[in-house]
């Protein structure tokens, strides 16, 4: 049966997390994501699983990774400046392959920026993080429900892929407090996966000789099967080698792995990769995303009122980026709007995806959120 | 029918809750309740704004649309003077009079009633902390959007049992001053 709770995104977040078997966080307070922080601190001892604070941010990921190296389902939670912290362990924990889910609630940057207020400027840093080639699977959370799924599907796809995964909330979604319709526990248990694991003679083992696309299969540490970590290049064991034809294999493979895939498969999961509201006789299409997407619905009914037919098309999965489903808005929508809170990260990609620029726009980067109005208002000078 | 209401306040003031108890009341109701709260990094004296939006359907923005607000209560003349302007023409504006200072413009353009709300909680109740609770009685009696029964059960819910009595005492406070306030203006 669904559940009906009152919460708040960030306190659902940590809810999700632990209902997909998270049973490790470390990590460093910071707003707006404490109460992640604080409510795993509740959750957690209460099924023998481990909390614990950290000395910084960089710390705060370094256990979070080594209990996940140790086979434990691990998370850790912060805002931009704390992703800036961690970038360095976010390069090992794509090049070892050790999956994590990392919950970033954006506020406003650059830098301390604006600490309490509402941002989506981490659009950009959630796609490349660190230095180095890679694939990153961000998931953008819009509601208060989907604070709650999509961190339970970024542990299902962090396990799968074998790689790190960004669950992006907004500081209006992470502090909104309100009604959320949580999907059946059963199902949730049900849906869980969990990584694969090497059953053979300790001595057969070969963690990372896995074909092209194909992710590692990493054994939980301390139960007999040896291999090594490390943030160099390597070869089959987790060895380093600096062989050429291996360090081109593996770049290509971790990007594969996630980018290739899901081209091929139009998408790394069955679920919803986006929404569309009001879509089918749109004759304008607004694409907005997490927060800004709940003002943009106001603003398609608003336009609706006054003659104007208006959809929105929301990414769910940020990166990698609909593009099958984006190219098709492209060549069917002669006026697609674009607003966003930032200066135009995913402006970017949908420029990319569908090969023009003629777009009508908004974009706010002072902290604020977007005024369905002010939407509406940009909307109608497309006309 | 979508109604708004914004309180106004600076940190510390426990203005975020009432704003939680509001939303949870309405759901309760079997409604839809959103609160979302805005202020600045600083702990405490810093300007914070609670929108709650309480609506029989879904609500997708969850902050309130400027000029849109039907009823604002005001604790602080920094957070009054910052977010007054969200309030509708004619609508009802709730300020604590030792602490908030609207202009003769402002009593033209809204209703301004005056209630000492943070003097009632520390003198009449008998402890500060309360106001919040006062504020939701007031706030309560001036909207009529929320069951006064569910909205008080929701409140002490969220308060420890030992403090069961004043907060009933201060949510009774809040009723009788606003309808005192209520008849001085004719309403």
């Amino acid at each position: 049966m669904a559940r009906e709770v009152i919460s708040t995104g960030n306190e659902l977040s940590a809810l999700g997390a632990f209902d997909a078997g998270c049973m490790f966080f470390g990590g460093y307070p910071i707003t707006p994501s404490s109460e992640v922080m604080h409510e795993m601190s509740d959750l957690l001892p209460t099924v023998g699983g481990k909390f614990i604070q950290m000395e910084d941010e960089i710390a705060g990921i370094s256990v979070a990774l080594g209990a996940s190296m140790a086979g434990t389902k691990s998370m850790t939670a912060t805002s931009g400046p704390g992703i800036s912290l961690k970038a360095e362990q976010i390069g090992l924990a794509f090049i070892a392959e050790v999956p994590l889910v990392i919950v970033n609630v954006m506020r406003g940057g650059p830098s301390t920026g604006l600490p309490t207020r509402v941002s989506q400027a981490d659009i950009g840093q959630a796609q490349y993080p660190t230095h180095g080639d890679y694939a990153s699977i961000t998931l953008c959370a819009g509601s208060l429900e989907e604070c709650y799924t999509q961190t339970v599907r970024g542990f299902n796809l962090a396990e799968r892929y074998m790689t790190p995964v960004f669950v992006l909330l907004d500081e209006t979604v992470g502090h909104m407090h309100g009604k959320a319709m949580l999907p059946d526990l059963e199902e949730v248990k049900a849906s869980i996966v969990t990584r694969k694991r090497f059953d053979g003679k300790p001595e057969d083992y070969r963690p990372y000789d896995v074909p092209m696309n194909e992710a590692a299969v990493l054994n939980p540490m301390f139960e007999g099967y040896r291999f090594h970590f490390t943030g160099l290049h390597h070869g089959p064991t987790g060895f380093p080698t600096e062989d050429a034809a291996q360090c081109q294999f593996n770049i290509e493979r971790l990007v594969g792995k996630i980018n290739t895939v899901a081209a091929e498969n139009d998408g790394l999961d069955d679920e919803a990769d986006y929404e569309e509201f009001m879509m089918e006789d749109a004759e304008v299409c607004m694409i907005a995303y997490g927060s800004i997407s709940r003002g943009a619905k106001e603003a398609v009914m608003k336009l609706r009122n006054d003659g104007i037919k208006a959809g929105l098309f929301r990414p769910i999965v940020l990166w990698p980026s609909p593009a099958k489903k984006l190219k098709e808005i492209g060549q069917k929508f002669d006026k697609i709007f674009v607003t966003e809170l930032n200066m135009g990260q995913y402006l970017k990609e949908i420029e990319r995806v569908m090969g023009r620029s003629d777009f009508g726009t908004l974009h706010k980067a002072n902290g604020r959120p977007i005024a369905p109005l002010e939407m509406v208002a940009k909307v109608k000078e497309m006309f | 029918m979508r109604h708004t209401i914004r309180f106004t306040g600076v940190g510390g003031q426990g203005v975020l809750l009432a704003g939680e108890i509001m939303a949870a009341a309405k759901i309760k109701m079997g409604g839809h309740g959103l609160k979302t709260a805005t202020y600045t990094s600083q702990v405490r004296g810093g300007a914070t704004v609670v929108d709650i939006t309480l609506d029989d359907n879904e609500i997708f923005y969850p902050y309130a649309n400027e000029g849109e607000i039907d009823f604002m209560l005001s604790v602080a003349n920094v957070s009054y003077q910052q977010f007054k302007n969200g309030v509708k023409p004619g609508g009802i504006i709730v300020v604590e009079p030792n602490l908030v200072h609207p202009t003769e413009e402002d009593r033209q353009k809204w209703i301004i009633v005056e209630i000492p709300i943070i003097t009632i909680a520390k003198e009449e109740v008998g402890n500060v902390i309360t106001q919040s609770v006062v504020a939701l009685g007031i706030t309560n009696e001036f909207t009529g959007v929320l069951e006064p029964e569910t909205l008080k059960e929701v409140m002490l819910s969220k308060v420890p049992k030992k403090v069961h009595e004043v907060n009933n005492k201060a949510w009774d406070l809040g009723i009788k001053y606003a309808k005192e306030a209520k008849a001085k203006i004719g309403m």
